[in-house]
């Protein structure tokens, strides 16, 4: 027997980086209607991620939720170790850790500086450890967490001039299911949300591919970021501690198809 | 609408196989807990009209009909019945499946009659469901599909031929369910339970307590329900063709030396 109170998130509170890019700020918002307080945080400082980051923030505090903006740099371990001690220090605690860090890259391989490769795999993977690791400290002392890290079809499947992106969200998956393992006695669950094609993801912000996309999708359309974020409240729920080293696909049906 | 009421499922009508007892049953309290009204089907009649009194205790109305999804005819008129009382079917929930220990034998020594027996109600059966239900749901303008899988039928165990060949077929029967009625507004979705020993003592010793399970315990069986409500609601719109494992961990690792290992030695097991 179940209550649908076992999906709220009231009490709860949450720490979203990335929720400068769709699928973060939609994520960040789905868990701030659930009852959650959302601290929310870019995935590198420009002017558009932070005027996105404020219209998250906003939405977020028109939902009576506490919580708080905070530009970072990803890569830098002590910007992420500040962000998450300014969060338990101003929310309380730490319950859930959302990694919607995207720096979106493709570029023939040959092309491609060992600078660049680095920046994408520090930007798209590192900045994930880090974050983990540094969530880590207050998840293992109150011995209960939830990790989810975002990725896309591209985590999975291969893509022209993705080389860089797609092994830094390869990576991504793998780590889940290893650090989901390592910590599954101390109450912490790691599971990932890996998005379809979904409106306003940059790599596919070319209309033509987006018109040529949409006839390949079993859904006939790409998914719009709420659509990716409901998921993140059931996995972040009291629901879903059984369910941990898993990667939850909604993708329209296009992983079904040939 | 806030993201909560996405997984109220007020107005619907979901048909649950396998709802006499177990996790069919749990999931049947489930999606009545969350709105929906409920037909439980299963061979037992006496067992499922006592999930259809813990339905109506929740204050949802339930059909118990009785129901052998190995005859196609019986599967047939079990949706007619939850047409006639119902008008409609939103959810389907294909729970119903399992295994006879006659069954657990090198391939050598499998009969025709196991052979089909084990396939047919493992797999078969979901497709007699499917095939009733997808009319109804069309005419509708959509609806959910929920097959139940298994650990199973993504890797292997030891002399469970049937078992694992079917629940294998029901994974990619979903994908394709998926991508034929996309368009029709129907999506089809995989549950992959863990252990759930729920009321059996000998499913818990034979799986040593959960011990190797990742997260150190088997399922409860009141975590199935919300992944079954998620799957069954508006929240899980854009989702189709995939599966959920609920299992603790354990396919994330799997055999390799996970400090979790060993699950259990390759002799004896099944």
């Amino acid at each position: 027997m179940m209550s649908l109170e076992v999906f709220s998130l009231q009490d709860k509170t949450a720490l979203v980086i990335g929720a400068s890019n769709p699928i973060g700020r939609a994520v960040a918002v789905a868990l701030a209607e659930a009852g959650a307080d959302v601290a929310v945080a870019t995935t590198l400082p420009s002017k558009r991620e932070e005027e996105t980051l404020q219209a998250c923030f906003a939405e977020i505090r028109a939902l009576q939720r506490q919580g708080f903006t905070q530009k970072i740099d990803t890569t830098s371990e002590e910007e992420v170790s500040s962000l998450v001690q300014r969060t338990v220090a101003e929310l309380g605690r730490l319950d859930i850790l959302v990694n919607a860090h995207d720096l979106p890259f493709a570029k023939p391989l040959s092309d491609v500086a060992l600078a660049e490769w680095r920046r994408v795999l520090d930007v798209n993977l590192t900045g994930v450890y880090l974050a983990c690791r540094a969530a880590g400290g207050p998840m293992l002392s109150q011995a209960k967490g939830r990790i989810l890290n975002m990725v896309t079809l591209l985590g999975e499947r291969g893509m022209v001039n993705g080389s860089a992106y797609c092994a830094a969200q390869a990576g991504v998956l793998n780590l889940t299911r290893a650090l989901a393992l390592e910590w599954a006695r101390q109450g912490i669950t790691v599971n990932a949300i890996g998005a379809g094609w979904t409106e306003g993801m940059e790599l596919i912000a070319d209309p033509a591919l987006t018109q040529q996309l949409t006839r390949y999708l079993p859904h006939r359309r790409l998914a719009q970021p709420q659509e990716i974020a409901g998921a993140a409240v059931y996995l972040a729920s009291d629901a879903a501690g059984f369910l941990t080293g898993q990667v939850v696909w909604i993708d329209g049906g296009v992983r079904s198809r040939l | 609408m806030n993201v909560l009421e996405k997984l109220r499922l007020d107005g619907k009508v979901a048909i649950m196989t396998g709802a006499g007892r177990g996790l069919g049953r749990e999931m049947a309290l489930a999606l009545a807990e969350a709105g929906a009204d409920m037909v439980a089907a299963a061979r037992t009649q006496a067992q499922i009209e006592e999930t259809a009194t813990q339905v109506r205790a929740i204050g949802r109305r339930c059909l118990a009909v009785q129901t052998d999804i190995i005859n196609s005819a019986s599967v047939n008129a079990m949706v007619e019945a939850t047409i006639a009382e119902f008008g409609r079917v939103d959810i389907l929930v294909n729970n119903a499946g399992g295994a006879s220990s006659g069954w657990n034998k090198p391939v050598e020594a499998i009969t025709d009659e196991q052979w089909r027996a084990g396939i047919d109600v493992n797999v078969t059966g979901a497709f007699y469901c499917c095939r009733a239900v997808l009319p109804q749901m069309i005419r509708q303008g959509g609806g959910k599909i929920i097959n139940v899988t298994s650990g199973v039928g993504v890797r292997a165990m030891r002399y469970n031929f049937m078992y694992a060949t079917a629940k294998a077929g029901l994974i990619n029967f979903t994908r394709a369910l998926a991508l034929n009625y996309a368009d029709k507004n129907i999506q089809a979705t995989l549950i992959l339970p863990g252990i759930f020993p729920h009321d059996d003592p000998m499913m818990l010793q034979f799986w040593q307590g959960g011990k190797f399970i990742p997260v150190g315990r088997p399922g409860k069986d009141e975590e199935l329900g919300p992944l079954c409500v998620f799957l069954a609601s508006d929240l899980s719109h854009y989702m189709n063709g995939e599966l959920v494992a609920l299992e603790g961990g354990g396919l994330a690792g799997g055999q390799v030396p996970t400090g979790f290992a060993p699950v259990l030695p390759l002799e004896g097991v099944g």
